[in-house]
């Protein structure tokens, strides 16, 4: 998949990976790709200012952590980030519902999902 | 004959260049180019974990992270937004603290605050209004840090906002070097040395610390940045 097609959701994806527990940059680029089966491709430098930009929104916390011999940056999330991925994942279902109704109006429960309220 | 010189290592060489595009706070650059060192780190162990050679290895992890000109604008994002914050953050510190000097020598002051004409008048005049200049300059620069903080949740962190606070925290550290050093002045025709040297000192601690804020954040307003979609 296009990085340009996944960039519009960097911050959902990034909050979801976080949400079981606490990684580094690298481990949250290699949950992105085992969680998509390898089907998102992020331009992986990217992630890191990304990160930067929800901790200074206030969605992530982050601290050097020892590992090994070396010291890395550790994410998690904020009880704010919490809830924006609860926000993220309530508009991603209600517009994933939408578009498929209006893709796919033979899936069974389409006509009376989400799809009916955007009647115009 | 010499030998040939050996090719500098691909990881190093990526975040040397990377580290030559980007203009910011020192803390948060190195921070934020040592994460993305342990990244591609990690990126060249996994690449050897599957029986890529060394140099390959590291080839391949860069390529996978981006080019440094790909990845500048994104990471010049954050520090140009990291160094406005700063900016104002010493505006927001400086003004309230230059403004209790001024309380405080005319608390302290003699006769020339007293002055309703004269040269003691208008220095009296002047510098209260440099500082209010400063103290608008500082609500404005403080308006910046509001938006690019957790407030950046609901409301779109304008593009331009970098230049407006640059711009606000060079007013106010000019106004506020031109407050402190009418102060000073005041105090001199006052007599009162102590105070004018207190107030020369402020001058120099306020102007030093908000303007060079200030034009470093200016710089990093002119170099080019990624807009965020999200």
């Amino acid at each position: 998949m296009r990085t340009d097609a996944v960039r519009g959701h960097l911050d959902g994806i990034l909050l979801a990976v976080l949400e079981p527990g606490p990684l580094h940059g690298y481990a949250i680029i290699t949950a992105v790709q085992r969680r998509s089966g390898g089907v998102l491709e992020l331009r992986t430098g990217t992630i890191y200012p990304a990160l930067q930009r929800l901790e200074r929104l206030g969605l992530l916390r982050s601290h050097w952590d020892a590992v090994g011999e070396r010291r890395r940056r550790c994410y998690a999330l904020t009880d704010a980030g919490r809830a924006a991925l609860t926000e993220e994942r309530s508009a991603w279902r209600e517009f994933t519902a939408a578009i498929g109704a209006v893709l796919d109006p033979a899936t069974p429960g389409a006509a009376g999902g989400p799809a009916a309220g955007l009647a115009t | 004959m010499t030998a040939p010189a050996e090719a500098p290592d691909p990881v190093d060489a990526h975040v040397a260049a990377l580290s030559g595009l980007l203009r910011g706070p020192r803390r948060l650059t190195t921070r934020m180019l040592d994460e993305l060192r342990d990244g591609l780190t990690d990126a060249v162990a996994a690449h050897r974990r599957d029986g890529v050679p060394p140099r390959r290895a590291a080839e391949l992890a860069v390529r996978a992270f981006g080019a440094p000109e790909e990845l500048a604008p994104a990471f010049q994002r954050e520090l140009t937004i990291a160094q406005a914050r700063r900016t104002a953050r010493s505006a927001a510190l400086a003004v309230p603290f230059a403004a209790a000097c001024w309380l405080l020598l005319r608390t302290a002051g003699s006769g020339a605050w007293a002055a309703t004409s004269g040269a003691s008048h208008a220095l009296a005049l002047t510098s209260g209004l440099l500082l209010g200049v400063a103290a608008a300059a500082s609500a404005l620069a403080g308006v910046g840090l509001a938006l690019s903080g957790p407030l950046g949740r609901r409301l779109p962190t304008p593009a331009r906002l970098p230049s407006m606070v640059a711009w606000a925290g060079t007013a106010a550290g000019l106004a506020l070097a031109g407050a402190t050093v009418a102060l000073a002045l005041l105090a001199l025709l006052g007599a009162t040395w102590p105070a004018a040297v207190a107030a020369g000192a402020v001058a120099a601690a306020s102007h030093g610390v908000v303007a060079s804020s200030a034009r470093a954040c200016r710089r990093c307003a002119r170099l080019p940045v990624q807009p965020v979609h999200t």
